[in-house]
């Protein structure tokens, strides 16, 4: 009987990623087969956002680095993977402009997607190999003003993404199967990656720099390295996105965007998968009831006015409360572990949290 | 083993080192003393190469590694316990050991290294997947003892190890790296506590403002030096004169 302790081991030593994995895939086969449109839509868009939040984390939650460029990836992702995977007829119908040899492009879906990837990582490579050199707030801010460039781009490029009008006509490719399909692989990766050998130096490179150079960890190259591989992971995300949501313009991938996805990371707890899942889920979840209310409210009558926006400040409220309760997030910077009663070992308070700093 | 000749070194516009020359010797154990803003980190910072020297040699084994990085001096067996226990406060006990030996990826060697870490610090088994940060000060200074041993160190330099620590915890770290001496480790030691740092040690150096005072053994340290004046000022205005 070697083999169910074999099991119940791995159970043990993995037991974060079953916590996450099990809840995540039974919920998804439970909707598949009773959900209503309206219900298989809002997983299948948590399913999207869990892989773009996890490839946040990625960087973000192992470097303490305030990734402002996050969603630009995502953003060329998308637009790569679509202008890959449309028909030429659909493309010159869609973007008047788009270059002819682009024009003529197509490739199936998957490794359109993948392409798209692997082109936001390219960007990503080239900015991030000045950019990773730099700490504190000067890197947060030439991260943000990375972000502005790529969106001018994307706003002026109409040979490309038809400028700041609606790019469309993507297949519908993505649905609750290939969203659900992706989210395990990109939590499968994002657990690995963190408990790697290069994880691990990196959170060593945020908790003290100095330290952390004076044992041998080259901070520049651990960071270099986390920032390209999120980029490919969030574009693929994109990719995905992209394919679900069949139309979109450059506005779907700017501060608001941004906003989201950070809330979704912080409000959990940066610092690990756990919490990065908890938050997406729990954003998701708050979004779609805020929008209801809102949408209740306006068709009501109930005011003589209507309210809009009352989501994005609900959520701004919530994440101010929640880092004010737990700056750490929710889950805080240590992964849930079975059994789940070890919580006394968390540094919630203590020296050394994981706070929202941008190292 | 290690030698530092002739060694300047600056922040910025101030210069903090003014060539100092220095030797350690296989097994052997040596003190580095003086004052606050004496040089005694900023040396160590030089020898592992988290900061650039303006001028002046390292050797290690024969080797130049004056402008070489932190991670090669790592790999050439240099290892730092840097002062204020540095220890990663968010990650676990097994995560900073697993930090330390990062270097050495052969599985085998990592597992015999974790046992013999728990048999000099039984505590940190205790405590190995707690986070670094709710240990005490003590036990993160023994953390980061172990740390730096993970990666099998030929020369272990260790940054005021007894500073902030209660007297029986300095006790206890004082007695460690005596043993870690008896194993045959190589030590350089700084420390503000000179009295204590002289029990234990083969011979020392007194740096004063960034140049070297004296070297020798603590015998004739003792004798020839006014360790107390070294330290809170004696009444000649040039207050860590040796007398001869």
């Amino acid at each position: 009987m070697r083999l169910p302790e074999k099991i119940s081991a791995l159970l043990k030593r993995r037991s974060t990623l079953f916590l996450l994995l099990v809840p995540l895939i039974a919920v998804g086969f439970v909707l598949q087969a009773v959900g209503t449109p309206l219900i298989l839509n809002i997983y299948t868009y948590f399913c999207v956002n869990l892989m773009i939040v996890l490839a946040l984390q990625m960087f973000m939650g192992n470097s303490g680095i305030l990734a402002w460029t996050h969603v630009a990836w995502v953003g060329i992702g998308a637009y790569a993977s679509g202008i890959l995977s449309m028909a030429p007829m659909v493309k010159s119908l869609g973007v008047p402009n788009m270059y002819p040899h682009l024009v003529e492009l197509q490739l199936p879906v998957v490794p359109a997607i993948l392409l798209g990837g692997v082109v936001a990582a390219i960007v990503a490579a080239i900015i991030g190999w000045p950019l990773m050199r730099l700490s504190n707030a000067v890197g947060v801010i030439t991260l943000f003003a990375t972000l502005i460039v790529v969106h001018v781009v994307m706003t002026q490029w109409d040979n490309v993404t038809n400028g700041p009008r609606t790019f469309f006509g993507l297949q519908e490719f993505t649905r609750l199967p290939q969203a659900l399909v992706g989210a395990i692989l990109v939590l499968l990766l994002a657990h690995w990656y963190r408990e790697s050998s290069l994880g691990l130096r990196l959170r060593a490179a945020r908790d003290d720099r100095f330290a952390a150079m004076a044992i041998g960890v080259s901070v520049v190259q651990v960071r270099y390295v986390a920032f390209v591989l999120s980029a490919l992971i969030a574009g693929i995300g994109g990719g995905v996105w992209a394919h679900f949501i069949t139309s979109f313009s450059p506005k779907a991938f700017y501060i608001t965007e941004t906003f989201l996805l950070l809330t979704m990371l912080v409000i959990g707890g940066q610092g690990s998968i756990s919490g990065a899942f908890t938050g997406t889920a729990l954003v998701t979840v708050a979004r779609e009831v805020l929008r209801q209310v809102e949408s209740g409210m306006n068709n009501s009558g109930m005011f003589s006015f209507e309210v809009y926006g009352l989501t994005e400040l609900v959520m701004a409220v919530l994440m101010v409360i929640v880092l004010i309760w737990r700056p750490s997030g929710i889950i805080g910077g240590q992964e849930i572990t079975w059994p789940l009663l070890k919580r006394k070992n968390r540094p919630d308070d203590g020296p050394g949290t994981d706070v929202v700093e941008p190292a | 083993m290690l030698t530092v000749q002739n060694l300047y070194a600056s922040y910025g516009a101030i210069t903090a080192l003014h060539g100092v020359s220095l030797e350690v010797a296989e097994g052997e154990i040596v003190a580095l003393l003086g004052i606050n803003g004496a040089g005694k980190s900023t040396t160590l910072k030089s020898i592992t190469g988290v900061l650039r020297p303006v001028r002046g040699s390292i050797t290690f084994l024969g080797e130049e590694i004056a402008n070489k990085s932190p991670e090669s001096t790592v790999k050439k067996g240099i290892s730092l316990v840097p002062e204020g226990r540095d220890i990663f406060g968010s990650l676990t006990v097994e995560e900073n050991l697993r930090l330390g030996a990062f270097a050495n990826r052969d599985r085998a060697r990592y597992k015999t290294d974790l046992d013999e870490m728990f048999q000099l610090f039984p505590i940190l088994k205790e405590r190995f997947h707690q986070a670094g940060g709710l240990l005490s000060g003590g036990e993160q200074q023994m953390l980061a003892i172990a740390r730096a041993l993970m990666s099998r160190p030929k020369l272990l330099m260790l940054d005021e190890p007894s500073l902030g620590l209660s007297p029986t915890m300095t006790d206890q770290i004082f007695e460690l790296i005596s043993g870690l001496h008896e194993r045959g480790t190589t030590i350089l030691l700084v420390e503000q506590n000179a009295e204590r740092a002289l029990e234990i040690v083969d011979r020392a150096y007194l740096l004063t403002t960034g140049s070297l005072e004296f070297s020798g053994t603590p015998d004739e340290l003792r004798r020839k030096v006014d360790i107390a004046s070294v330290y809170f000022g004696g009444e000649d205005d040039d207050h860590c004169e040796v007398q001869l």
